[in-house]
């Protein structure tokens, strides 16, 4: 990648910090997927106009 | 966005990211984490104070940092970051109460023309359907 592309990219650049893999299998909040599962089992997903 | 955020590190798979928040309360760690939800390919979005005491995470702790449009804009990056690695995936949030979603609504609301250069953004209504954000 260029200094131009980098500067111009809306995807930061990201430090990668292998201790944060500890948490990879682990579901740190439980009641907020608990409440997303809940709406999509009942809604769906939205249907896209593309 | 070009809203002042915190630089953040993740792991290999993009899903965990970590940031500390600076302010009047101090220094506070929080973490943001993409969940696999039981639709294929959907995404949970959600983050909250980390704890290193308990080793434990907090979404519903009002932290007053003073700094909540940076940590907004922080985890709005984290999104960036997250469909860089997972370009088909559909991510979903929401607050853990109804003022924070209403928060984060705003926010979404805020930035639309920008954010709608990259995403399709639809909010959930009370009536329990799909809608799109439009500008």
């Amino acid at each position: 990648m260029t200094i131009e592309q980098l500067n111009s990219s809306k995807v930061p650049v990201i430090v990668i910090d292998k201790k944060l893999e500890q948490f990879r299998d682990k579901i740190l909040f439980p009641e907020k997927l608990e409440k997303a599962n809940e709406i999509l089992s009942k809604a769906g997903l939205p249907n896209r106009k593309k | 966005m070009n809203n002042p955020k915190y630089l953040y590190k993740s792991e290999d798979y993009f899903k965990i990211y970590e940031f500390v928040s600076e302010g009047k309360k101090g220094s506070v760690k929080k973490m943001v984490q993409f969940t696999e939800t039981g639709t294929e390919n959907v995404f949970n979005l959600a983050f909250g104070d980390y704890d290193e005491q308990t080793n434990s995470i907090n979404d519903l702790r009002v932290t007053n940092n003073g700094d909540s449009l940076k940590v907004l804009a922080t985890v709005a990056s984290t999104v960036y970051a997250f469909i860089e690695k997972h370009p088909n995936a559909w991510v979903f949030a929401t607050g853990s109460t109804n003022v924070r979603t209403r928060l984060y609504r705003m926010g979404i609301t805020n930035n639309l023309v920008e954010i709608k250069e990259d995403f399709d953004v639809y909010g959930f209504t009370q009536e329990g359907i799909w809608e799109e954000f439009i500008v």
